[in-house]
C-alpha cells in the first residue's frame, strides 16, 4: 500500500518536475510567458495515446509524441514570438481553448469529452516503469543543466534581460527564442507521452486551467531561470498536494466533510488556491528564483 | 438559408451583449490598473449564484434580489482588492503576477460555488417569460431586457468615463500615474473606484448571464475568456472598444453556425483573435501596444 503510493507519488513528480523545468526554459531563461505550455504537454498525451493505440511500440511513440509537440511548438513560436507586449501570453493562453475546443470536438481523433482510454503501458510493472521515467528525469535534468550553462541558454538569458542589446550584439532572437519554445516544448512533450503511458488514459480534461495553475505554481515556488529551483518545486508542492489529499482527517473539519463528501475535493481546491496567491503575493521569487515573471 | 439569418443576429446581439458586460469589466481593470483581470469572471459567477439564492432559494422579488447582488458583487470585488490585489501593489508584483493570481482567483470561485451549492445545474426561474414574434425573428422578453440592460450599462460606463471627474481621474492615472500624483489624484482611491464599477458591471452581467444559461460552478471560466478575447479584439484597454468586440465575437459565434458545426463554436471567437494579434494588433479601436 505504502509501496505503491510511493511509486505513484515519486512518478508523478518526476513527470511533473520535466514539465516544470521545460516551462521553466521558457519562461524563466528565455522570459517567453508561454501560458499555453500545457497545449504541449496535452498534444504529446494525445499523440502518444494515439499512436500506442493504433499499435506503435513505445519506442517509437514515446519520441515521436515529443517531437509533434515540438514541431507545433515551432510552428507556433514562429507565429507568435515576435508579439509585444502582453500579447505573446493572450496568444498562448488562447492556444489552450483552442485545444479543449479541438479535443472535444474533433471526436473521430480524439473521441471528444469520452477521452483515449486504454492505452498500453510500456512497462508490466509500476515499479520497472518509475525506474523508467527516473532514467528519463535524470537525462532530462544533465541536459537542461548543460543547456543553461552552454552559450546557447546564456543567449536565451540575454534575451529575457535585454532583447535589443542581445540583437544589436549580432543574435538572431527571432531564432533563438524560437529555439527556446521548440525544445521547451519537446520535453512538455515527452511529459505528456510519459504521463499518458502511466495514467493509461487521456481526455480534454487535460487541459483544464486547474491543472495548469498546479504546474505554474510548481514553477513559481520553485524559482524562475533556476533548474534545482523547478525540482524543489515539484517537490515540495508536491508533497504539500498529497498532504491536502487528507484534509478530510484533520479534526473538526472531518466531522463536516464525513457529512458532505461533496465538498471534499472543492475544499481542496479552495486550501490549496489561497495558499498560491499568497505564495505569489509574499514569495514571488519562489526558492531558489533569480528573475520575476 | 437567409431566412434564419435575423434570428442569429439577434442571438449573436444577445450573446454578444454579456461578452460585452464581461469585456467591459475586463477592459476597465486592464485600463487603470494595467493587469488581466480575469477574476471579472469569478464575481460574475458569483453574482449568478448570489441571484439565483435571493430570488429563487428565500423567494425574494426581482428587483430587491438584483439589488442584493449588486451589493455582493461589490463587496466581493473589493474583498479581493483589499486582501489580494493590494498587497500585490504594495509589493510591486509585476503584471504576470498579477494575471496569475486573478486566474486561481476564478479557480477558488469555482470550488467556492462547488462547496455551497454544489456541482449539479441549476437555473433561474424569472414570472412570466413572454416571446415575441417577428415573423422572421422571436426574442423573448428576458432576452429583450438583456439588450437593454446591457446598453443601459454601456451608457454609464460611457458617461463615467467621459462626463465626471471621476472618469477624468481614472483617464488620467492610466496614462500617467506619476502625473496624476502630482496633481493630487489619489491612485488607491481611484483604484477603489474601479474596483466597484467593476463589480457594478459583473454583478448585472452575472445576472443577465444567469438568465440567459444554466449556472454551474464553472461558468465564470468560459464568459471571462470570451470577455478577455473580445477585450482584445477591440482594442486591449479600451472600454469602448472592448464592448464593440464583445458584440462582434457575439455576432460572429452566432452567424458561422451557418458555416461551421455548432461544437466549433468556441474555436470561431479564438480564430478571430490571432487574425487580429497577428494582424491589428491594436484592436478594432486601434489601441496602442503597451510593453510590460
Amino acid at each position: 500500500m505504502i509501496h505503491d503510493f510511493l511509486i505513484y507519488f515519486l512518478l508523478i513528480v518526476l513527470i511533473y518536475t520535466i514539465i516544470v523545468m521545460s516551462f521553466n526554459l521558457a519562461v524563466g531563461f528565455t522570459g517567453l510567458v508561454n501560458l499555453g505550455h500545457m497545449v504541449f504537454f496535452g498534444i504529446g498525451a494525445y499523440a502518444s495515446a494515439l499512436l500506442a493505440l493504433s499499435g506503435a511500440p513505445w519506442y517509437l511513440a514515446v519520441p515521436s509524441s515529443a517531437l509533434i509537440a515540438a514541431l507545433s511548438g515551432a510552428i507556433i513560436a514562429a507565429l507568435t514570438v515576435r508579439l509585444k507586449g502582453d500579447y505573446f501570453q493572450i496568444v498562448t493562453l488562447g492556444l489552450v481553448f483552442i485545444a479543449v475546443t479541438l479535443s472535444r470536438n474533433w471526436i473521430s481523433l480524439t473521441r471528444g469529452a469520452l477521452g483515449l482510454p486504454g492505452v498500453p503501458p510500456i512497462f508490466k510493472d509500476s515499479l520497472h516503469y518509475m525506474i523508467f521515467v527516473m532514467a528519463v528525469f535524470a537525462l532530462s535534468v544533465i541536459f537542461f543543466y548543460w543547456l543553461t550553462n552552454s552559450g546557447t541558454g546564456k543567449i536565451f538569458q540575454a534575451i529575457r534581460d535585454d532583447e535589443t542589446a542581445s540583437s544589436v550584439l549580432g543574435k538572431n532572437t527571432y531564432f533563438y527564442k524560437i529555439l527556446s519554445i521548440t525544445i521547451s516544448t519537446f520535453f512538455a512533450g515527452l511529459a505528456g507521452s510519459l504521463f499518458v503511458h502511466y495514467i493509461k488514459f487521456v481526455d480534454p480534461t487535460i487541459f483544464d486551467l486547474e491543472f495548469f495553475v498546479l504546474i505554474l505554481s510548481m514553477l513559481i515556488a520553485g524559482g524562475l531561470a533556476s533548474i534545482q529551483g523547478s525540482i524543489a518545486g515539484v517537490f515540495t508542492l508536491g508533497i504539500f498536494v498529497e498532504l491536502i489529499r487528507f484534509i478530510d482527517r484533520v479534526p473538526l473539519l472531518s466531522t463536516v466533510l464525513a457529512q458532505h463528501p461533496e465538498l471534499i475535493g472543492a475544499s481542496r481546491t479552495m486550501v490549496y488556491s489561497v495558499i498560491v496567491i499568497y505564495l505569489l503575493i509574499f514569495r514571488p521569487r519562489g526558492i531558489f528564483g533569480r528573475v520575476e515573471v | 438559408m437567409p431566412s434564419i439569418l435575423p434570428q442569429l443576429i439577434i442571438n449573436g446581439l444577445i450573446a454578444g451583449s454579456i461578452y460585452a458586460l464581461a469585456a467591459a469589466g475586463f477592459a476597465l481593470v486592464y485600463y487603470v490598473l494595467k493587469f488581466q483581470y480575469f477574476s471579472h469572471g469569478a464575481i460574475m459567477s458569483i453574482a449568478a449564484y448570489s441571484f439565483f439564492a435571493f430570488l429563487n432559494l428565500m423567494g425574494m422579488n426581482y428587483l430587491f434580489s438584483g439589488a442584493l447582488t449588486v451589493i455582493i458583487s461589490i463587496l466581493a470585488t473589493l474583498l479581493t482588492n483589499f486582501l489580494i490585489y493590494n498587497p500585490l501593489r504594495k509589493r510591486r508584483a509585476t503584471s504576470n503576477i498579477k494575471l496569475i493570481v486573478s486566474v486561481v482567483l476564478l479557480i477558488f470561485a469555482t470550488a467556492l460555488l462547488q462547496a455551497i451549492f454544489g456541482s449539479s445545474t441549476k437555473s433561474i426561474t424569472l414570472g412570466q417569460n413572454k416571446v415575441f414574434d417577428f415573423g422572421t425573428f422571436t426574442i423573448t422578453s428576458i432576452q429583450l431586457s438583456i439588450i437593454i440592460i446591457a446598453i443601459i450599462i454601456f451608457l454609464a460606463l460611457w458617461f463615467i468615463l467621459k462626463k465626471t471627474r471621476l472618469g477624468k481621474a481614472m483617464r488620467a492615472l492610466a496614462d500617467n500615474k506619476e502625473v496624476a500624483q502630482v496633481v493630487g489624484i489619489s491612485p488607491e482611491k481611484i483604484y477603489t473606484y474601479t474596483f466597484i464599477i467593476a463589480g457594478m458591471v459583473a454583478a448585472v452581467g452575472g445576472i443577465l448571464l444567469g438568465l440567459e444559461q444554466n449556472l454551474y460552478p464553472r461558468m465564470g471560466i468560459p464568459i471571462i475568456v470570451k470577455g478577455f478575447v473580445s477585450s482584445v479584439v477591440g482594442g486591449l484597454g479600451s472600454v469602448p472598444g472592448s464592448i464593440i468586440g464583445g458584440l462582434f465575437i457575439g455576432l460572429a459565434e452566432n452567424i458561422g453556425v451557418l458555416y461551421f458545426p455548432t461544437g466549433y463554436k468556441d474555436i470561431i471567437s479564438f480564430v478571430i483573435m490571432l487574425l487580429f494579434l497577428l494582424l491589428r494588433p491594436q484592436g478594432i479601436l486601434g489601441v496602442k501596444a503597451r510593453d510590460s
